[in-house]
């Protein structure tokens, strides 16, 4: 399983940003890619990576890519 | 008395819509970003005047004129449609005439989305296999193109408009051709893909058809199509996986019996995801949409008519059909390809 700073460089593949651009820290308003679609495409990582089923309605509640983290939960090892 | 599968037969109205169309009309979307995301390059679109029904008839008049029977032998129509020519009268009922077929030929409609063709394949086996009927043209036909409003590109990259016509006979054999089958309904993921306006729960009004811009920036009023992408995606992951399993349980095969694995062609995307997901080999996945898009219960024919055609279906593979689609339902068979 990808550890958190591995699924990082993928979450920098799917916004279309140098591998090791993002922290966590960046607000998904202020990223380009974030929208419906990269919902879908987080969601297809997810359960590739971790096999976890994020419901939809979460993503509401995400204001940085750490809280699109934390939606993994404890299935992210560090 | 077992059924089988004896032609399957499409049609695509001639009208094209390409990416490119499309990208010049969405400029925040280059054509390489639509096609990434769904990989179709192409949809074809239904004319102002052409209805469902008349590319049903195309796709019959198509396998009619293949020889491999005649109208008057069909005793059961089965059509399969969410774009009825009227709410009353049955659309079959009208194909009934329009095809010549004989007046004591069953005939009615049945509404269902990209699930609806494995349906379709149950009620044709129960109907032969029970000896109501000897010889059943089963017809899918959508025009979802007409409820798409064209500022929405969320549906409008995706769903192109089609009918197939399939022919299914009985053959006295012991072992079954078709089946089993595993059905599956969601009633409440209903409001995630829908047409809100325009039935009997909400009529359509002067207000109904105020076109309203989503976060996404995509306009559509409540008669027009609406599809929640993420929550359809949610969907397809939780219940496809799970019938695959279920269908291979219950029929006592492996993975690895199965020649070729035929899915509703939703968009590329979410069946290339799908496919790694389920360990299969790319050979044995079937993958028809680049030309033709999302075409609702026409996609799973389409794709075996196409496979046939090409030589990746043969006589005596073993094919698995699932289906997904609006309600939410979903339904997945087997299916031991018989020379047509």
């Amino acid at each position: 399983m990808k550890k958190r700073n591995e699924f990082l460089c993928l979450l920098d593949e799917l916004f279309e940003l140098p591998p090791g651009s993002l922290t966590g820290q960046e607000a998904l308003a202020d990223l380009e890619g974030w929208g419906s679609m990269a919902v879908v495409s987080f969601m297809a990582l997810a359960d590739e990576h971790y096999g976890v089923a994020l419901p939809p309605r979460q993503f509401g509640n995400c204001v940085t890519v750490n809280d699109l983290l934390a939606l993994i939960g404890d299935k992210l090892p560090a | 008395m077992k059924a089988v599968i004896r032609a399957v037969e499409y049609y695509l109205p001639e009208a094209p819509l390409s990416t490119r169309q499309l990208a010049t009309e969405f400029p925040e979307w280059s054509v390489e970003k639509i096609d990434q995301q769904t990989g179709i390059s192409l949809r074809h679109i239904a004319a102002p005047e052409e209805c469902a029904s008349d590319l049903a008839v195309a796709a019959a008049e198509k396998l009619f004129a293949s020889g491999v029977a005649r109208p008057s032998e069909v005793d059961y129509l089965l059509l399969c449609t969410q774009s009825p020519d009227y709410w009353l009268p049955t659309t079959a009922c009208l194909l009934q005439d329009r095809l010549g077929l004989s007046q004591r030929t069953g005939a009615l409609d049945f509404n269902l989305g990209s699930s609806g063709y494995v349906y379709g394949l149950g009620l044709a086996q129960g109907l032969i296999e029970s000896g109501q009927a000897r010889c059943v043209l089963l017809l899918t036909a959508d025009t979802y193109s007409k409820f798409i409003h064209p500022a929405d590109k969320s549906t409008r990259t995706i769903f192109g408009d089609a009918a197939s016509a399939t022919l299914l006979t009985g053959v006295e054999e012991a072992a079954p051709h078709l089946g089993p089958f595993v059905y599956g309904t969601d009633g409440s993921g209903a409001p995630n893909l829908i047409v809100p306006a325009g039935g009997a729960r909400h009529a359509r009004t002067p207000d109904s058809a105020v076109p309203h811009t989503d976060a996404s920036g995509n306009v559509r009023s409540r008669d027009n199509l609406f599809m929640d992408g993420a929550e359809i995606f949610s969907f397809v992951l939780r219940v496809v996986p799970a019938a695959v399993g279920e269908l291979l349980a219950e029929s006592g095969r492996t993975p690895e019996d199965i020649d070729l694995y035929v899915f509703h062609q939703a968009n590329r995307y979410i069946l290339e995801h799908l496919r790694k997901r389920l360990k299969i080999p790319a050979e044995k996945f079937v993958l028809k949409i680049s030309e033709c898009g999302n075409t609702g219960s026409s996609s799973i024919p389409m794709a075996l008519a196409h496979a046939a055609q090409q030589g990746q279906l043969r006589p005596g593979n073993l094919a698995m059909l699932v289906g997904f689609g609006p309600g939410y339902s979903w339904g997945a068979t087997l299916v031991r390809w018989g020379p047509l």
